[in-house]
């Protein structure tokens, strides 16, 4: 199946050509024509599905890489476009995530947010993703995510209840803050390797002097960790993703961090595969902290959605801990510590959806999601009670489900590289999350029926409203339900993603910068170009290859 | 001597625009934003290298290869990539700004406060007992919706229920009860 590489401009163009016709039919019906907007951004979404899934197959199932120079110029002169296997398969979960949160919005986001344009928000954030996991540019990354900020930005204060302002003004200063540190980073790269397309840094990276490697490196860390909520700089997530609809924190919560890991996933593989090595120690330090606060925190949160938005922080951990190990050559092969990560990426971006949107059922039809005041919801909502334990032990990672299949991965390969310490640091953190979950379930399932709210919950009276929520939260799970069952093609699967994504000759390749004069290179003359084109990273293909041979 | 001044007025814009952050106040927060997205313009400008007198395209190529020569011509790219930069940082001081505006109007304060501040004045935060009730964020907007369809407030905006001693109370930001 050749599939075109025009076809790399759809996940950008769709929802953004959409939400436009959406603008303009509000613009010219008002608010009658609120379910036209709703048909038009279930078409859009679905159009979305259909090509991320044909990406996702060609990528990762073939192997193959899509380049698209927009416009015809060639790589450094002009936009690139890059695809390959983790960009699709991160498209893939987006376009499932989008598409699984949005009935769950209909049903119950209010009159007011939709009239004040929820629908067009929700197809820009889906836009700034999508073009942030194609970007194949420093500059255009920078943009898609000022698109995805944007879009988040009016997402979580639409409303400006009171709670939501005051988190907003939290989240807008300290994302604007990471932002602009990913800027200097793209001046920088800019001043010292006089280009900003990514296969071009990368090529000229390898022979540029440690310094500038180590400043750049530090800065896409602070930049993209900060995104990603890492250990010091997860603050804006706690303040503010309990204070939006429960739609929007679902949202949130399975798109946005996500997109600084992948981020920090492509700029370390790609930029700095010696330094990944190097700050081994490091990175290790940071994602056991991250897992470890996580946890904690939301041991300490009184509240369902505050709970499950913590939680987040702890998983950000685990996927930075096989980030670290990716390049470590054990388990029989280099990339193994990446392709488990990828895994609990999926695993993570499917559950948490599912987790925190069934928590938010709950918050809605008990006006409140205050865990001391709620309870003995089992008997009423029995179906809601069944997916929600299921989902909160496959997040727990208990064996049929896909949460045991990465976590598993994910702890063999640190054990192999002796890393004691990080690797027990997981286990706890797992435990804790554990506990978590029991108590989110104890508190607001288990004992006495209690509803702190005498007002009734409207949104709960219609059965179609009820079905609308269910179905979605139930998909997801079964979901999880078949990516754990079907463990071993899944994992293979994501090896295989892994590989490609660590293989960044073929990258460089794949894109193929001409040399350019627009800029004098600083370091004209490199030392050791002579070694040959990435020296290490053959090296450490071949020990892996040894390793594989051995094992045979 | 250009690139030192250069590298102070992006250092100093740096500096202030944190030190505004840091501020309790919000119109600070606003000004030390601009401040920073001015430095970072002003970091990207200069990873052009300053040239001087030197155009950046040639229309005949006798005269690029006679400035390649002696030296390279000047670089356009970056303020391609300011002028991206302002239209970002604009769009966003711009929604900052409403944003700070209607926290005001809803809210009364001017001081953004740090995320456990009303957790601790209500008592012990890690309290989950069914008598710790006072902390509860019941936004829920459904009950909130009347209020919007009934069509009579043009604003959009919910006005809170105040009684009248509770009014003077929430001047006093200090014990305004927070949702």
């Amino acid at each position: 199946m050749a599939l075109s590489a025009n076809l790399l401009a759809v996940p950008v163009a769709a929802p953004l050509l959409t939400a436009a016709l959406i603008l303009l039919l509000a613009q010219w019906g008002g608010r009658r024509l609120i379910r036209q907007q709703i048909v038009l951004t279930t078409l859009a979404l679905c159009l979305n599905l259909g090509v991320a899934l044909l990406l996702f197959l060609a990528t990762a199932g073939q192997g193959q890489r899509f380049v698209l120079q927009m416009g015809a110029w060639t790589a450094p002169f002009g936009i690139t476009v890059y695809c390959d296997g983790l960009s699709a398969t991160l498209l893939l979960l987006t376009a499932l995530v989008s598409i699984a949160v949005y009935p769950f919005a209909v049903a119950t986001i209010d009159y007011h947010r939709e009239r004040m344009g929820f629908h067009p928000l929700y197809l820009f954030l889906l836009m700034g993703v999508n073009g942030a996991f194609l970007a194949g540019d420093l500059f255009n990354l920078y943009v898609f995510f000022e698109v995805l900020l944007m879009a988040s930005f009016v997402l979580l204060t639409v409303g400006a209840q009171p709670a939501q302002t005051n988190s907003g003004i939290r989240y807008v200063v300290l994302n604007l803050l990471a932002s602009t540190v990913f800027l200097v980073a793209a001046g920088v790269a800019y001043g010292t390797l006089g280009t900003l397309n990514m296969a071009q840094i990368a090529e000229r990276l390898s022979v540029a002097s440690p310094a500038v490697q180590t400043l750049l490196a530090g800065l896409l860390l602070v930049g993209f960790g900060s995104k990603a909520a890492i250990f010091p700089l997860f603050f804006w997530l706690p303040a503010s993703y309990h204070t939006p609809p429960p739609a929007v924190t679902a949202l949130f919560g399975g798109l946005l961090t996500k997109v600084g890991v992948y981020t920090l996933f492509r700029s370390f593989t790609l930029f700095f595969p010696d330094l990944l090595v190097e700050w081994r120690p490091t990175l290790l330090t940071i994602a056991g902290a991250t897992m470890l606060v996580g946890a904690l925190g939301a041991l300490a949160q009184p509240s369902i959605r505050r709970l499950l938005s913590f939680h987040i922080i702890s998983h950000v951990g685990f996927m930075l801990m096989g980030l670290a190990v990716a390049l470590s050559g054990n388990r029989l092969a280099i990339g193994f510590g990446l392709g488990a990560a990828v895994l609990y990426l999926c695993h993570h971006m499917i559950v948490k959806t599912a987790l925190i949107m069934a928590g938010g059922a709950v918050e809605l039809h008990m006006g409140s999601d205050r865990l001391a005041s709620i309870g003995g919801l089992v008997s009423r909502q029995p179906y809601l009670a069944f997916f929600f334990f299921l989902a909160a032990i496959s997040l727990a990672g208990v064996p049929p489900f896909s949460g045991f299949v990465s976590k598993l991965s994910l702890l063999q390969i640190t054990l192999d590289g002796r890393h004691w310490l990080v690797s027990g640091v997981s286990v706890f953190a797992s435990l804790l999350t554990m506990i978590n979950m029991m108590r989110l379930w104890r508190e607001s399932f288990w004992g006495d029926y209690k509803r702190p709210s005498r007002v009734p919950s409207r949104i709960l009276q219609s059965s179609l409203r009820q079905r609308l929520m269910l179905t979605p939260i139930a998909a997801l799970v079964l979901l999880s339900l078949g990516l754990g069952v079907f463990g071993e093609p899944a994992f293979r699967l994501s090896m295989r993603v892994a590989l490609q994504a660590l293989d960044r000759k073929a990258y460089i390749e794949a894109v193929s910068p001409a040399e350019s004069f627009s800029q004098p290179l600083p370091i004209r003359a490199a030392p050791h170009t002579s070694v040959g084109p990435f020296p290490e990273e053959a090296d450490l293909l071949d020990r892996g290859r040894l390793i594989v041979d051995h094992a045979r | 001597m250009m690139v030192l001044l250069l590298a102070l007025a992006v250092g100093s814009l740096f500096a202030s625009g944190t030190y505004l952050i840091m501020r309790r106040g919000q119109v600070k927060l606003i000004l030390g934003l601009a401040l920073l997205s001015h430095g970072v313009n002003l970091l990207l400008f200069g990873s052009s290298r300053l040239t001087e007198g030197r155009p950046p395209i040639f229309l005949d190529k006798k005269a690029y290869a006679e400035t390649l020569a002696w030296a390279l011509p000047a670089d356009p790219l970056p303020q391609a990539l300011i002028l991206t930069a302002i239209v970002i940082s604009f769009g966003i001081t711009a929604f900052v700004i409403v944003l700070v505006n209607r926290r005001h109007t809803v809210t009364a304060t001017d001081v953004v406060h740090g995320e456990f501040v009303p957790l601790l004045r209500e008592g012990d935060p890690f309290d989950f007992s069914e008598h710790a009730e006072g902390y509860q964020h019941d936004w829920l907007a459904y009950e909130i919706d009347e209020v919007y369809d009934s069509d009579d407030l043009l604003t959009g905006l919910p006005q809170r229920q105040f009684s009248e001693e509770d009014e003077s109370a929430a001047m006093e930001e200090d014990n305004y009860q927070w949702p």
